[in-house]
């Protein structure tokens, strides 16, 4: 991949309104936010269908509905947590991050061969993900968590192996990538989209670690038959040390639009690019000693270790807080620079029917929403009031199914026709989509969040669940009834992708602008990377040292038998 | 580095906010004495044998006060035969106003357990003893229910608190 500005004429610059995307990068590119939307087609086709059995009233009407493809419910339900919130994101990242970097440093990348290497493991991964699901459906039930003694078919753990793989070369990819430029252009900043997905990509290095560990030495040899016994509590640690770094490995992608493209996109610019580094900082280095937070119900934690980590995750809400203010003064110059007057007037003068920036904007009400659920579950005592309960998957679809999905969704609006050469195929049919998800998402996480309330568990086919009462039955259908609306928005989405990759009528018109100047009022301080990773790697060891010492010091050595879904042990 | 006026002003007004978040979980831990689940004893599901897991059941510490030993595996609950025979979801009785800890763990994957309308909502994990109290003020049958995932039969999982 070659973009020097100097010699475009023997280069095949492909001839972009303001920006140019270059034949090699346009395949990595496309080949990556392809495949992470052929995974989400799937994953999230199985979404209203969960939200149809989950609802008595569906189970009563219709007794012998099964789910498409994945007919049985923790089929769909493990195909669904893995598709959406591993794959899809985890593969689109890689490739958004490659754009971003290639575009905002208008350089080349270290290494193109690498990249396409990770993809591959990627793609691998996957296939071996949706394989063993179709064809052990009942054994690979053990959902996106995969906790043991609960254990899959070994192609189930050697997917997702294979998937984290692609996502260090990716990291590798691209925090060398930004070294090799700050070489070549001492005392300037790095471009602020650069700069977020290094401190998002060194996180992902480090909290992978976790996962790593669980997954090659616990989980792997247990399917494997190497070893017979397992320990759960240690590979719930091991599991959440990655956890909660994961949400953010997710979110930071999306602020990456919302602080970078967005800004341009809803027609001014961004308000304080100095504090969005320090947000950026904040969320790395804040993300890892916080997971505990999911493990406030388990009986090997003491209640010490807990209260560190319920500390750190008040300090991690502020980067979020300060996003709330700069893309809020950002959105309200840009409305008042459109004619928006008084108080809110602004509000009303925003581009709602471009479908990228209402997409973007939609996802930001959402957050509204999912994060102040999210500042409930992180206090540690009414956490046991919703912890396990529906409450919990209606806060995250208003942050990964809300904020994080939809903006992918909206940078796909821009990104999908730019890879494919032509318009985007129906911006009324993207703009019904982005509403009709809005819409979709806050109701399902109201009825969610009231059925949790009234008691209702997670994780659970409770359409034929004998204990529910009438307030929770009533919310599972409110459920449902939000399962239409985004049955409909998925079917939108991906027609409209599909035919856009069939070729639209319409040539290639509006792509956004992309800033590729870091500000020079930042302090170079920011840009002091071994410190701010030793910063990170210090707080993780203080914070999580005493949690692990726990929990091997609970093992006793491993005594627990292995089992499969079907309720029988593992041979 | 420039920071805007009112930026200053929202990030203190955060700052507060965060501040009293802080101390009202604080108060919640000291002042009232709500607490966490936290480490209380390691088993080994294979031999229960001279553990209270042997024979699940309630036990009477006079003063109002109850000890209840549960065991989880798929997909029931088990808390001895005073709630009910083998194989049907089990009916804790307990009389009103008592003050009752709850041991549970379990014989194969991880369970949950969560009474409907009371602060109790554990993780119950083989190999670990997961421990509660709860006051039960109120007359009436409330549901324990098994809310995390735990194979074919999770959505079946339950049991109930039987207040008289
Ligand atoms: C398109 C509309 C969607 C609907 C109607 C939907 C519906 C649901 C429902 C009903 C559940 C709960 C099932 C249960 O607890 O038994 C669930 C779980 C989940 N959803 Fe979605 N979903 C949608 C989209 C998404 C998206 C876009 C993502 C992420 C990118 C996502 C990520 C998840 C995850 C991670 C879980 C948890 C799985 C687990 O507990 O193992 N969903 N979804
Ligand atoms: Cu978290
Ligand atoms: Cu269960």
């Amino acid at each position: 991949m070659q973009l020097s500005k100097e010699t475009p004429a023997v280069l095949p610059v492909l001839e972009l309104p303001r920006l140019a995307m270059l034949r090699d990068e346009r395949f990595l590119v496309g080949a990556h936010i392809i495949t992470a939307f052929a995974a989400l087609s799937i994953g999230a086709l199985m979404g209203p269908f969960q939200a149809f059995h989950r609802a008595p009233a569906f189970v009563e009407a219709f007794p012998d509905a099964t789910i498409p493809v994945f007919s049985y419910y923790y089929q769909a339900l493990t195909a669904h947590g893995t598709l959406n919130a591993l794959f899809f994101t985890f593969i689109f990242i890689s490739g958004f991050s490659y754009f971003m970097v290639g575009r905002s440093l208008r350089r080349k990348l270290w290494s193109l061969p690498l990249a396409w290497a990770g993809f591959g493991a990627m793609l691998v991964g996957l296939l071996m993900m949706l394989f063993v699901l179709v064809t052990e459906p009942q054994r690979s039930s053990v959902l996106y968590t995969f906790y043991p003694p609960l254990i899959a078919p070994p192609t189930f753990y050697l997917g997702l192996v294979l998937l984290v793989l692609g996502c260090w070369i990716t990291a590798a990819n691209v925090i060398v990538t930004a070294n090799l430029w700050r070489k070549e252009h001492p005392g300037e900043r790095l471009p602020l989209a650069v700069f977020a997905a290094v401190a998002n990509h060194w996180m992902f290095i480090v909290s992978s670690i976790g996962v790593a560990v669980e997954v090659v030495f616990l989980l792997l040899p247990a399917s494997l038959g190497i070893i017979d016994r397992t320990d759960p509590q240690l590979s719930r640690v091991l599991f959440w040390f990655f956890g909660h770094p994961l949400v953010y490995y997710w979110l930071v992608p999306a602020y990456i639009s919302i602080y970078t493209v967005l800004p341009q996109q809803a027609g001014g610019k961004l308000f304080s690019d100095p504090l969005a580094r320090v947000a950026f900082l904040m969320l790395m280095i804040l993300a890892l000693p916080t997971g505990v937070h999911h493990l406030f119900a388990d009986p090997g934690v003491s209640e010490v270790n807990k209260a560190i980590h319920t500390f750190f995750t008040l300090l991690v809400s502020i980067p979020s807080f300060m996003t709330a203010f700069n893309i809020g003064a950002t959105l309200e110059r840009a409305g008042r620079a459109r004619g928006g007057k008084g108080l809110f007037g602004w509000m009303f003068t925003q581009k709602w029917t471009d479908p990228s920036v209402a997409a973007q904007l939609v996802a930001l009400i959402l957050f509204i929403s999912g994060g102040i659920s999210g500042i409930i579950n992180a206090s540690a005592q009414l956490n046991i009031t919703v912890h396990n309960t529906s409450w919990v998957p209606g806060h995250f679809h208003q942050t990964v199914g809300g904020i994080v999905a939809l903006t992918y969704i909206g940078i796909a609006y821009w990104l999908i026709p730019m890879i494919r050469g032509r318009a985007l195929f129906s911006k009324k049919m993207a703009l019904a989509q982005v509403y009709t998800w809005g819409l979709g998402m806050m109701l399902f996480g109201h009825t969610m969040a009231e059925a949790g309330l009234a008691g209702v568990p997670r994780r659970s086919l409770t359409g034929i669940s004998p204990f529910l009462d009438e307030a929770s039955k009533y919310w599972l259908n409110g459920a449902a009834i939000s399962g239409v609306i985004l049955l409909i928005s998925v079917t939108l989405l991906f027609t409209n992708l599909v035919l856009t990759l069939a070729g639209s009528p319409k040539p290639l018109a509006d792509v956004p602008e992309i800033q590729t100047k870091g500000d020079p009022r930042s302090p170079m301080l920011l840009e002091r990377w071994g410190l701010w990773v030793g910063i990170l790697a210090v707080l993780t060891l203080v914070a999580w040292a005493p949690v692990f010492a726990e929990a091997i010091s609970a093992t006793q050595g491993f005594q627990i038998l292995r089992f499969l879904p079907t309720g029988v042990p593992m041979p | 580095m420039h920071i805007d006026r009112y930026e200053r002003a929202w990030l203190t007004a955060v700052g507060i906010a965060l501040g009293a978040f802080a101390a009202a979980m604080a108060a919640g831990f000291i002042l009232f004495g709500i607490r966490l689940p936290s480490p209380v004893a390691r088993i080994n599901p294979n031999t229960f044998a001279g553990t209270p897991y042997a024979n699940p059941g309630i036990k009477s510490l006079g003063g109002g006060r109850y000890e209840v030993f549960m065991t989880a595996k798929m997909w029931s609950f088990d808390a001895g035969r005073d709630s009910g025979p083998v194989g049907v979801p089990p009916r804790v009785k307990i009389p009103r106003g008592s003050e009752v800890t709850f041991y549970v763990t379990s014989l194969d994957v991880d369970h949950g357990f969560y009474i409907e309308g009371h602060a109790i909502n554990l993780e119950v994990i083989p190999g670990q003893v997961a421990r509660a109290t709860v006051t039960f003020m109120q007359a009436g049958e409330f549901n324990i229910i098994c809310n995390q995932y735990c194979g074919v039969g999770h959505q079946v999982m339950y049991g109930s608190v039987v207040v008289q």
